[in-house]
């Protein structure tokens, strides 16, 4: 392993990548940082949720749920006692959660492993739903979540939300954990259990005729996926510093949706560029909803008018990219290597 | 010597010309789109006029042209949050205006009392908006003081003794109003109950069903004019013959627009009408407004008007374009003459103390019913 040049070439550039967001941290504007933040939390979620979608062809809209979960959960740990009771104003937070204060990390991490533990209470029954039913059986999942978050008073404060959390989020926690959630997700894919995934998507019957245990590998799935989902939810809230039941609806998972299928089903590479893409588009593309002037003219900014535009570039992508950026092919060392090489032998013929 | 002298007044002249004031960035972040636009058009209207009429501010001599970068935070709070961000970091506005409800300026004002710029809510009511934040002020008055107005007003005018009471859950302002007004009316020994609503819902038979069933003779509506407009028809309809009341949140053209003849006789506190005899400065403000509009001018537009200028005031009295002396010149506001009142900042309080106007719906008209001043 450590022979192989691959190896050194991903440290060489993971060393850059961190030396780069130790610069940003330190030097970039507060809104360019707050972008790559978005764009941090936009590759967790996008490459999660095509470890369901993509690799194992389980057509999952429950995203926004796992996120819901790991968000409250690791805000309502990392809160302090003052700020939690000044949010529970209607009904005070039960016990023993009013009391407890724990830092951030671990805060994330249990976050993360309340999704999970949701991950497999719907991949487990999921077993025997498939395609659209199984989108329907998640959404619904994910609705149920919303709307118990809406009226669990005192533990979510309800549709009030949560205001004013901590910002602990930074390019190094955003960034750490996108870079942490590519790698498990890129081992995972190449191991044995990521074999058996691959096969589960392209042919279920064959897959367990061959001694694939569908069960297992599925919920495997749905656990793995709705960790880094709740991990994305609970650095979300510390980005945004505030968090309610109804940011966690459809219009989310759409949207993690929308990274995946322009990045490509099962193409991991496909989907950090697509979810950088629609972190920057989505506030670049802020300019068409402000006055502007072109030749003279005066053009009144339309409100709305960037999620129009998201829906265009994503029946654009259905219709024309039907396979995303990538399709299903990954960045490799490799693969650069003999791009090069290949250039060379041009110039030298 | 001389050549150094020459690179000296070179450079301080390239200094003072980078350093030079080119204009005032002003942010604004209202409810432009979602179930609450309304308010948001409106406070823009008023933004509007305001900037017409006084497109400058004058420091260090000069009138330095204002600009106002307005965002539309959609009514929803994680997006109110992510607006007051853009501004102050990307735009570098030095004051923000807005936004219209409590749920959305409570989530933009934790992002502004962070990065350390004032923000000015033209009408979010919430005491909690202010509480424990040095940069963070209203243009209007407090829901402590609107409930206990509206209250007095259910006990003495109505004569009501039983009162349902309509809660959005999902917004603060509805929640803290419908508190404060249990609270006072209780004082007076009347009896409520409460029945559960959320922003954007359509059918309220099961909620109203359960209420008309306690004889209630007031339904206090403390929501927002879609949901208010809503139940006042759905109440009539099934049989419903008492007095309605609702706090500033009714106060839209579309509470007529869409309740028509079932709000007739609804009553409002809100902090501004044409005809009510605030300030010097209403009249011509009026005038202002139906010259441009060609309609009768609201109260959010008008309270929007007023965080302008103050905001404005401050500058001009801080000679700065620094966000914390722009402030603490705010901090320091006395007498200031809006167009819906006196403005007055008590010491190490963004709570001014406002008059209130009780609003009546008379013939499909919002008409004036009387002025309370504290």
């Amino acid at each position: 392993m450590y022979k192989q040049p691959s190896f050194w070439l991903t440290l060489i550039a993971l060393v850059v990548f961190f030396a780069f967001i130790s610069y940003a941290q330190k030097n970039f504007d507060a809104y360019i940082i707050r972008i790559m933040n978005v764009a941090a939390i936009y590759v967790i979620l996008g490459v999660s949720l095509n470890l369901i979608n993509g690799f194992t062809g389980q057509f999952s809209l429950g995203h926004a749920g796992f996120m819901a979960i790991g968000a409250y959960a690791s805000a309502l740990l990392y809160m302090s006692p003052e700020l939690k009771a000044m949010n529970f104003f209607i009904k005070p937070l039960i016990w023993p959660l009013n009391r407890i204060q724990i830092p951030f990390f671990p805060a994330l991490l249990i976050g993360g492993l309340l999704a999970a533990g949701a991950g497999f209470l719907v991949g487990a029954p999921c077993m025997r739903v498939k395609g659209d039913y199984l989108a329907i059986v998640t959404y619904g999942f994910s609705e149920i979540i919303r709307v118990l978050f809406n009226n669990l008073q005192s533990v979510t404060n309800g549709p009030l939300g949560l205001k004013g959390l901590p910002t602990y989020t930074n390019l190094w926690w955003s960034w750490g954990w996108a870079v942490f959630t590519v790698f498990f997700i890129k081992r995972l894919i190449d191991s044995s259990y990521g074999r058996a995934l691959k096969a589960i998507r392209d042919n279920e019957e064959a897959a367990e005729a061959m001694g694939v245990d569908l069960f297992y590998h599925k919920t495997l799935a749905f656990v793995v996926g709705a960790f880094f989902a709740g991990i994305a939810g609970g650095l979300l809230g510390s980005l945004v510093m505030t968090i309610d039941p109804n940011a966690f609806n459809i219009m989310l998972t759409f949207q993690i949706v929308l990274i995946v299928l322009l990045g490509g089903l099962g193409s991991i590479t496909g989907t950090v560029i697509s979810g950088v893409l629609i972190a920057v588009l989505m506030e670049w593309l802020r300019i068409v909803e402000t006055p502007m002037k072109i030749f003279g003219i005066t053009i009144p900014g339309i409100s709305g008018m960037r999620m129009l535009i998201f829906s265009i570039i994503l029946m654009i992508s259905v219709l024309f990219f039907r396979h995303g950026i990538l399709g299903d092919r990954e960045f490799s060392w490799q693969g650069v290597i003999s791009f090069f090489k290949r250039r060379q032998s041009n110039r030298g013929g | 010597m001389r050549r150094f002298f020459l690179v000296v007044l070179m450079v301080s002249a390239a200094l003072m010309f980078a350093a030079e004031v080119t204009e005032v960035r002003i942010g604004a972040g209202w409810e432009m789109t979602g179930p609450i636009a309304g308010f948001g058009q409106m406070s823009w209207d008023g933004v509007k006029l305001a900037m017409k009429l006084r497109p400058t501010v004058n420091i260090g001599g000069k009138d330095v042209p204002v600009k106002v970068i307005l965002l539309d935070n959609k009514g929803d709070k994680a997006e109110a949050a992510n607006v007051a961000r853009r501004l102050i970091d990307m735009e570098k506005v030095v004051a923000i205006l807005g936004p219209c409800t409590s749920s959305c300026a409570l989530a933009a004002g934790a992002i502004a009392e962070q990065k350390q710029v004032p923000l000015v809510t033209n009408t979010a009511t919430n005491p909690l908006v202010t509480q424990n934040r040095r940069f963070i002020f209203r243009a209007c008055f407090v829901d402590t003081l609107q409930g206990e107005l509206l209250a007095k007003f259910a006990w003495e005018e109505f004569k009501s003794r039983k009162v349902a009471i309509f809660v959005d859950v999902a917004q603060d302002y509805v929640v803290g109003l419908a508190n404060y007004f249990k609270r006072a009316f209780a004082k007076f020994g009347g009896k409520f109950f409460e029945v559960y609503y959320n922003t954007g819902d359509q059918d309220f038979s099961a909620q109203l069903t359960y209420a008309l069933a306690q004889n209630p003779d007031t339904i206090f509506l403390p929501g927002y004019y879609a949901e208010i407009a809503l139940i006042c028809k759905q109440a009539r309809e099934l049989g419903f013959t008492g007095n309605f009341l609702a706090g500033d949140g009714a106060d839209a053209p579309e509470l007529i627009q869409i309740g028509g003849k079932f709000v007739e006789g609804l009553c409002y506190t809100t902090y501004f009408h044409q005809d009510a005899d605030l300030s010097p400065k209403t009249k011509p403000f009026v005038e202002a407004y139906v010259k441009e509009y060609n309609r009768r001018p609201d109260a959010f537009g008008a309270l929007a008007f007023d965080a302008y200028n103050l905001v404005l005031d401050a500058i001009e009295r801080a000679q700065s374009l620094d966000p914390v002396a722009i402030r603490d010149a705010l901090a320091a506001t006395k007498d200031f003459a809006g167009v819906a009142g006196m403005i007055s900042f008590p010491p190490d309080s963004g709570d001014p103390v406002k008059p209130a106007v009780i609003i009546e719906i008379k013939g499909g008209k919002p008409e004036l019913k009387t002025v309370v001043r504290p």
